[in-house]
């Protein structure tokens, strides 16, 4: 009876999708933009788009974190927390107080690979925008009093984010321990222990090394004149410095063999929060939106093939889900949920069970189809906004990407086909054999029950790092 | 991670609602938003209203379905039942099998979630504008079709239960704002957790969930927002196939009871596994709709919002009393609480912080705010206004929090007059009146002295 009931719904969800297929061949486009060199070699893009009084601006400067010396992580990110803590002539209170009063946004921020500041401001206060953000990258106090409070807060925000939601931080674990030895298992915003070991020289010094305007690269999108806007942009940001040492690199990580457990113990928490991940892909793989409509199957919606075992089916969580994450070389492909204490092996068994079949039985056609749909349907409401085209803009050009990334989306949606989701689910889908596992509960009620998976390595959360080992 | 099916708990329903109520401009003239004499509203002959705004901006639409109920409408015994309500909207109809909604909506390039508050449940759609006939078609089918199968009902019981774990239980501070709601109100149900109380989770019955559908879940007790790229007169013709034929039903029971004035401060402490000490303080305020509401939101940016706020610049900054302050408000139909939070340094003195938040707050009392923090707060109204009308689904939740909880969604345009007319002594009276130490509730949570715990404390 539910079988035929199913059929039936089946035949009509393929009656109607035919709709949005047509939709879909002629998907969004990336707004025309003006591209743009500033005399120091800092990479410029301009959108103009008018239809709110508002403007974006998304500054990239390439290095980031993997700038920061073995030991002390987090440097890059300090520096950034300290440019907005007194810059040119405002102090820290000066200086938040010019962005708020006219209730604009500056945020800045160091990633694995590049530091950003973003900002948001209203058209009128464009020129207020370009002085805050100028003088933050290139006129920093870097004051001494301003980085012990910085790094002070830093520390007591990790151990304040211990106390929250677990589903915020299994992902920084993660990382640590599918990327032991390698840059990409660093974390960005430092450990309680490696904030400990950073002093301001260490920034200074960092500062120095890594950041400058031939690093740079500056998207603004929203209501301006373009060319008015590069005359500015030329004499705000166009005779600043080079940074001093070469841009660091990055070799492609390898993947984990077996399947290595770290158990973070995680006293008195009454759910087990997991993550299971191995190296995936990189955001210029040209294989990136196949394994896109593969992983929308697989972890990326709420109908998956992961949500629908985890929860739907057996309503042992809230959610499952999978994702890529990618840089210049591969980052993780990583599978997360949590689950009751009492049900943390069954959910794991179920999970991995799901990548088994994902492998073994790959995707029909109708699952294809659906994802191909789901895809170009959601794919317009990612470029909507000024920020978000000038964070995918920069996004692109950091990676050397045209705009045939966003232009052709909708055909490379469209041609995968039966041979291209099977080989990568072959190349780019982890075996439920080898997987990095890191899981964030009650240990003492969960140690015995996941020794099956492979070797335990076992730490605290209070620990002030988020790898084990250590001093 | 995902948000499926959110209900923006103890906490985040508070900031969301701030985030909205603020996300409205202060200018001494109402703003031109380009567009918005384009919106077009329709009431069908069984009182479900439908509100369209046409944006072509992207070739995808928003449509946002509102029901008037959410846990200010339970009662013990069947606390969480407006969220499980939501969850049960996804399972299953009497001519779709549990997940077709899903499966279908996802298979035509669209995506869903919802959320339900104190006050109301909303559900979202997002999808591209081809397929607005299928998605007609299937929000129709569960407002007048729900079915409640039994073995769905279980393991969703499963999910929630998963959810509120996710949201109270480990996170501490889901488990203090609980705490702070259950004593701030001893009558008025907003006492209610939106998620539930685990007694109710574990004791829902689908003749509970059967009574909800026939009570609440009315075309007259809904308004549907459209915004996107679509033609009214087609949106109309769709309501007019696939809703207007949907019987209406008797108005709900009204929540009637009102909240007694507080006799004197209340204090609440809890004991968790924790390093870092959490200080919360609320104060009976406003409804959403009342002048007060505004002013307060205006005196709550001017205490906490960015780090040129009073309190942060107090607390963070000079003293180090805290690692973060922030402020909330999560007024809707009846009145509801201002929020004042620290978060304090592991091995803090919450007492000292608790009184550099009594000092800040006299002084406002005393002297008021500066002529620049009241320009200040204005401004940052008026980028959160536009910033909010930014994307589809932005103009698609400000039209319904107008329209719902202010009676007309033609307010959101005429919102910045009201802020630009809010002067120096209104925020000064309100932080005397309404901030007063009997009117407040004040809660706690410090780590639990367990030894073991204290040895390993981490960094300091």
């Amino acid at each position: 009876m539910i079988r035929l009931a199913a059929m039936r719904a089946f035949a009509l969800s393929c009656a109607l999708l035919p709709v949005a297929a047509a939709f879909a061949a002629d998907g969004v486009k990336l707004p025309a933009y003006q591209s743009a060199t500033l005399a120091n070699g800092a990479r410029v893009a301009l959108v103009e788009k008018r239809d709110t009084p508002l403007v974006s601006m998304s500054v990239t400067v390439r290095g980031g974190a993997l700038g920061d010396q073995a030991g002390k992580e987090g440097t890059a990110s300090l520096f950034t927390d300290l440019i907005q803590k007194g810059a040119g002539t405002r102090d820290a209170a000066q200086f938040a107080e010019a962005i708020e009063n006219v209730g604009g946004g500056v945020v800045a921020g160091a990633g694995t690979e590049s530091l950003t500041v973003n900002a948001s401001f209203l058209a009128r206060d464009v020129d207020l925008m370009l002085e805050l953000v100028a003088d933050a990258l290139q006129r920093p106090r870097l004051d001494g009093t301003e980085f012990d409070k910085t790094r002070t807060l830093a520390v007591q925000s990790i151990v304040a984010a211990k106390d929250s939601d677990p589903r915020a931080l299994v992902g920084s674990y993660g990382d640590a321990w599918l990327f032991r030895g390698h840059p990409y298992g660093r974390p960005v915003g430092g450990s309680e222990s490696s904030l400990a070991a950073v002093s301001l020289d260490d920034v200074k010094r960092y500062y120095a090394d890594q950041v400058g305007g031939d690093r740079m690269l500056i998207v603004v999108v929203g209501d301006f004149d373009s060319a008015a806007m590069l005359k500015k942009l030329e004499q705000a940001f166009g005779s600043w410095r080079k940074a001093a040492a070469a841009t660091p690199a990055v070799a492609a990580p390898m993947p984990v063999s077996g399947r290595p457990v770290l158990l973070v113990d995680k006293p008195g928490a009454t759910q087990t929060y997991f993550w299971l991940g191995n190296v995936g892909a990189a955001r210029t793989d040209p294989a990136r939106t196949q394994q896109s409509v593969v992983n929308t199957v697989f972890g990326g919606r709420f109908t998956s093939m992961l949500n629908t075992e985890l929860r739907i089916n057996s309503g042992l969580t809230y959610g499952a889900s999978a994702t890529f994450d990618r840089g210049s070389q591969p980052g993780a492909f990583s599978i997360a949920s949590y689950t009751e204490t009492s049900t943390t092996t069954q959910a794991i068994d179920l999970a991995l069970d799901t990548l088994a079949r994902l492998h073994k039985d790959g995707l029909d056609a109708e699952q294809l189809k659906s994802s191909q749909s789901y895809m170009l349907g959601q794919f317009p409401p990612t470029i909507e906004t000024n920020g978000q085209i000038a964070a995918r803009l920069a996004d692109m050009l950091f990676h050397g990407l045209g705009p045939e990334d966003v232009n052709e989306y909708a055909s490379r949606v469209a041609s995968v086909d039966a041979a291209a989701v099977r080989s990568t689910i072959d190349q780019s889908f982890p075996q439920p054999e080898n997987l990095a596992l890191v899981l964030i509960g009650d240990a003492a009620k969960i140690r015995e029950h996941v020794k099956k998976y492979g070797p335990v390595t076992e730490m605290k959360i209070s620990d002030p790092r988020f790898a084990p080992g250590g001093k | 991670m995902r948000r499926k099916r959110s209900m923006p708990g103890a906490w985040s329903a508070v900031a969301l609602t701030f985030a909205l109520a603020m996300g409205a401009p202060a200018h001494a003239a109402a703003p031109v938003v380009p567009g918005a004499d384009q919106i077009v509203t329709r009431t069908l002959p069984n009182g479900l209203k439908i509100v369209v705004w046409p944006d072509r901006d992207i070739p995808n639409v928003a449509m946002y379905t509102w029901y008037r109920v959410g846990s200010r409408n339970e009662r013990p015994g069947i606390t969480g039942i407006s969220h499980f309500f939501e969850h049960m909207m996804f399972n299953g109809t009497k001519t779709r099998l549990p997940g077709e909604f899903d499966r279908l909506m996802e298979g035509s390039g669209g995506r869903n979630n919802a959320y339900t508050s104190s006050d109301v449940t909303v559900y979202q759609n997002w999808f591209p504008s081809s397929v607005t006939g299928v998605i007609f078609d299937l929000e129709s089918d569960r407002m007048r079709n729900l079915d409640f199968d039994a073995k769905k009902v279980e393991s969703e019981r499963g999910v929630v239960y998963s959810e509120r774990r996710s949201s109270v239980d480990n996170d501490n501070f889901g488990t203090l704002i609980e705490q702070m709601k259950a004593t701030a109100y001893v009558a008025h149900p907003y006492q209610i957790p939106t998620i539930g109380w685990p007694s109710d989770i574990e004791g829902w019955k689908v003749t509970d969930l059967q009574d909800y559908y026939r009570q609440y879940y009315a075309p007259n007790n809904a308004v549907i927002f459209i915004v996107g790229d679509v033609d009214p007169k087609a949106v109309f013709e769709l309501g007019d196939q696939y809703l207007a034929n949907i019987p209406a039903q008797p108005a709900p029971p009204a929540v009637t009871t009102r909240e007694p004035p507080q006799l004197g401060e209340r204090r609440l402490r809890i004991e968790r596994e924790a390093q870092t000490p959490l200080l919360a303080m609320a104060w009976h305020t406003a409804a959403a709709a009342d002048r007060e509401a505004r002013v307060m939101e205006v005196l709550l940016s001017i205490l906490g919002d960015g780090d040129s706020s009073r309190l942060y610049q107090r607390l963070v900054e000079k003293e180090q009393a805290a690692v973060d302050i922030g402020t909330a408000m999560d007024a809707g139909f009846d009145p509801g609480l201002a929020y004042v939070y620290a978060v304090v340094p592991p091995g803090g003195d919450v007492s000292r912080t608790e009184k550099l938040i009594d000092e800040e707050i006299a002084r406002l009392a005393k002297d008021g705010p500066t002529p620049t923090e009241l320009t200040k707060a204005r401004n940052q109204a008026l980028v959160g206004f536009w910033r909010g009308l930014e994307t589809i689904s932005g103009k698609a939740q400000a039209l319904g929090d107008y329209e719902v909880f202010h009676g007309d969604y033609r307010k959101l345009f005429g919102a910045p007059g009201e802020y630009e007319s809010i002067t120096v002594d209104e925020v000064k009276t309100a932080a005397a009146t309404v901030l007063r130490r009997e009117n407040r509730t004040v809660g706690v949570l410090e780590p639990k002295a367990d030894p073991a715990v204290q040895a390993t404390g981490g960094a300091k």
